[in-house]
C-alpha cells in the first residue's frame, strides 16, 4: 500500500473526483433506465414536459459522458500525471477550481435540460453561458496538466499523458468551434453555422467527442491502469506510440460517416468511411497491446476482479472499433442508419469500453487513495457480472431491434409499395425496448453496488484512520 | 456497350485544378502533409535502432516513485 505519498502529491482532488464519478454513474444510468422504460412503456412520460424523453435524453447523455466520464478523466489524469512525472500538480487551487467548476457545469445541465433550454446540438446541448464555463474549466484543467508535465522529473513523457493531452487539446478546439453561436438572450442562442455546414460541424464535433474524449482520454487510463493493475509494463511501447499518432491524425476525418445519404457532398461520406476502416488497424493494435500486457499472467483474471473489468473493457473496445467502421460503409449504413443498431453500437462502446475501463480504474484507485482495502471484494465481483450481463443484454436487444427496423423500413411488396407502416415497425420493437430497459437496469444495479462499496470504503478508511495516518507520514524526498 | 475501365478511372481522377478554392488547397496540402508525417512516425517507431530507446519508457509507471520513496511494490 502506498505511504508517504500524501504529502508529495495532491490526492485530495483525485479522491473527490473519483467518488463523484461513482455518484454520477448512478445518476446518469438511472436517467438512462428511466428513458429506456419510457420508450417501452410511454405512460411513464406522465404528460409532463420536464420528464419527457426529448428532455431527459440529453440529461442522460450529459450525465454519463460529461459528469461520470468527465470526473473519471479528471481523477485519473490528475493521478496519472503526478505518478508518472514524479511531481505534485502545478496548482492545487486550479485543480480545485476545475473540480467545482466542472460540478457547476453538471448542475447547470441538471437544471437547464429538463427545462428545455438547449442549443439542439447533439452532445453539445448546453446553452452559451454554460459553454463558456465549460471552455474556462477545461482550459484550466489542460493548463494545470501541461504545467505539471513541464515540471516532471522523468525525461520522457509517459504515453498515457500523451493520450490525455491529445484529448485536452482537441476538445478545446472542437468544443469552441462547434459552440460558436450568436446569443439572443441569456438562455437562447443560434449556431453560427447553418444548413449543411452546421450538420458537418456538428458531426465533426460529435464523432470527435467519441474519438478524442471517449476514446483517447480513456486510452490514457488504459495505458496507465492496465500495466499497474497487472503489475507488468505495457506489452509494446512502440505500438502505443503508433496507436497515439494514428488516432490523432486519423480520427478527425470520420465525422461525415454520420451523414451518409444526406445533403453533404458524396465524397465526404466516402472519405469518412474509408478513414473509418483504416482506423481499425491502430484501434486493434491498441486493444491487442493492452490485452497482451497480460501475456504469461492470464491466470490473474481468475482472481483479480479489477483486472477483469479492464480486460473486458478492451474486448469491448476492439469489438466496437470494428463495428463502427463497418457501419460507416455506405451499404451497411443504408440499413443501419436511424435504427437502434446505432444505439446498440454506442452502448457497446459506452457501457463496455468507457464504463468498463473507468470502473476498473476507480476500483484500482480506491484502496490507494483511501489507504485501505475495498469494503467488499465480493461486491466488486458481483458488479463485474452485472455490468457484463447488463451490457450484453442491452446491446443484443438493440442489434436485433435495429436490424429488424432497417429491414422493415426497406421492405417492398410486389406492387413496389412499402410493406410496413412506420407504426408497425414501432410496434414490433416493443419486446426489444423492454429487454433494453431490463439490460440497463441490470447494469444500473451494478453501478449502485459500486457506489455503496465506494462509500463504505471511504467510511472504513475514516473509521480506521488510515488516511489520517497516511497524511501524517513525512513526504518522500 | 460498357465504357473501357481506363477511361472511367481517368475520369474519376480528373481534377479541374483551375476550380480549386483556397479551402480545397488547404485541405489537399494538409492531407498530404499528414500522410507524410504518418509515414515518418511509422518509420521512426519501427526502426530497429530506436527499439531499445522506446521500449525502455514502458517502465516509467513503475520507476518514478520507486526512485524517490522506496515504494516496495513498485507503486502498485
Amino acid at each position: 500500500m502506498e505511504s508517504g505519498l500524501e504529502q508529495k502529491y495532491n490526492f485530495d482532488v483525485v479522491r473527490w473526483f473519483t467518488v463523484m464519478a461513482a455518484v454520477y454513474l448512478v445518476v446518469g444510468a438511472s436517467v438512462g433506465v428511466y428513458i429506456a422504460s419510457e420508450l417501452a412503456w410511454p405512460f411513464l412520460n406522465f404528460d409532463s414536459p420536464y420528464i419527457s424523453f426529448g428532455r431527459l435524453r440529453p440529461l442522460h447523455t450529459n450525465a454519463v459522458i460529461f459528469a461520470f466520464g468527465g470526473c473519471t478523466l479528471m481523477s485519473t489524469a490528475f493521478y496519472t500525471v503526478q505518478r508518472t512525472c514524479g511531481v505534485r500538480l502545478w496548482s492545487d487551487k486550479l485543480a480545485w477550481f476545475v473540480f467545482w467548476g466542472w460540478n457547476a457545469v453538471i448542475l447547470c445541465a441538471v437544471i437547464t435540460l429538463p427545462l428545455g433550454l438547449t442549443e439542439s446540438k447533439e452532445y453539445a446541448e448546453l446553452e452559451w453561458p454554460v459553454d463558456i464555463l465549460i471552455a474556462v474549466v477545461w482550459l484550466s484543467f489542460t493548463f494545470n496538466f501541461i504545467m505539471t508535465i513541464a515540471r516532471r522529473k522523468s525525461s520522457h513523457i509517459y504515453v498515457s499523458n500523451w493520450f490525455f493531452l491529445g484529448m485536452m487539446v482537441m476538445i478545446v478546439y472542437l468544443h469552441v468551434v462547434n459552440s460558436l453561436a450568436i446569443p439572443v438572450g441569456l438562455f437562447k442562442s443560434y449556431s453560427l453555422f447553418s444548413g449543411v455546414q452546421d450538420a458537418m460541424i456538428q458531426w465533426w464535433w460529435g464523432h470527435n467527442a467519441v474519438g478524442f474524449y471517449l476514446t483517447a482520454g480513456f486510452l490514457g487510463i488504459m495505458y496507465y491502469f492496465v500495466p499497474k493493475q497487472a503489475g507488468r509494463p505495457i506489452y509494446s511501447y512502440r505500438l502505443s506510440v503508433i496507436h497515439f499518432w494514428a488516432l490523432m491524425f486519423g480520427y478527425v476525418w470520420l465525422g461525415a460517416h454520420h451523414l451518409q445519404y444526406t445533403a453533404l457532398p458524396d465524397w465526404t461520406g466516402s472519405l469518412g468511411a474509408a478513414v473509418s476502416i483504416a482506423m481499425i488497424i491502430p484501434s486493434w493494435g491498441g486493444a491487442v497491446n493492452g490485452m497482451m500486457t497480460l501475456s504469461g499472467a492470464w491466470d490473474r483474471l481468475r482472481t483479480d476482479y479489477v483486472l477483469r473489468f479492464l480486460i473486458m473493457a478492451l474486448a469491448f473496445y476492439a469489438m466496437s472499433t470494428f463495428e463502427g467502421p463497418v457501419m460507416a460503409l455506405k451499404t451497411v449504413n443504408a440499413l443501419s442508419h436511424y435504427t437502434d443498431w446505432t444505439i446498440g453500437h454506442v452502448h457497446s462502446g459506452a457501457l463496455g469500453w468507457v464504463a468498463g475501463i473507468s470502473i476498473g480504474a476507480i476500483y484500482h484507485l480506491m484502496p490507494r487513495l483511501f489507504h485501505t482495502e475495498m469494503f467488499s471484494e465480493r461486491l466488486v465481483n458481483f458488479h463485474f457480472w452485472t455490468a457484463t450481463i447488463g451490457t450484453v443484454v442491452y446491446i443484443v436487444a438493440m442489434w436485433v431491434s435495429g436490424i429488424m427496423q432497417g429491414l422493415m423500413w426497406r421492405a417492398y411488396d410486389e406492387y413496389g409499395t412499402l410493406a410496413y407502416t412506420f407504426v408497425e415497425s414501432v410496434d414490433a420493437m416493443h419486446p426489444y425496448y423492454a429487454m433494453r430497459a431490463v439490460g440497463g437496469a441490470i447494469f444500473l444495479t451494478g453501478a449502485i453496488v459500486m457506489l455503496f462499496n465506494v462509500l463504505m470504503t471511504v467510511r472504513k478508511s475514516a473509521a480506521s484512520g488510515s488516511l489520517t495516518n497516511a497524511r501524517s507520514l513525512p513526504a518522500p524526498a | 456497350m460498357p465504357r473501357p475501365i481506363v477511361n472511367s478511372i481517368s475520369e474519376y481522377f480528373h481534377t479541374d485544378w483551375a476550380a480549386m478554392t483556397v479551402s480545397d488547397w488547404v485541405g489537399t496540402i494538409l492531407t498530404v502533409v499528414i500522410f507524410v508525417l504518418m509515414v515518418v512516425v511509422y518509420f521512426q517507431v519501427f526502426r530497429p535502432k530506436n527499439r531499445e530507446r522506446l521500449e525502455a519508457q514502458k517502465h516509467i509507471p513503475f520507476e518514478v516513485d520507486n526512485e524517490s520513496n522506496g515504494d516496495k511494490d513498485g507503486g502498485k
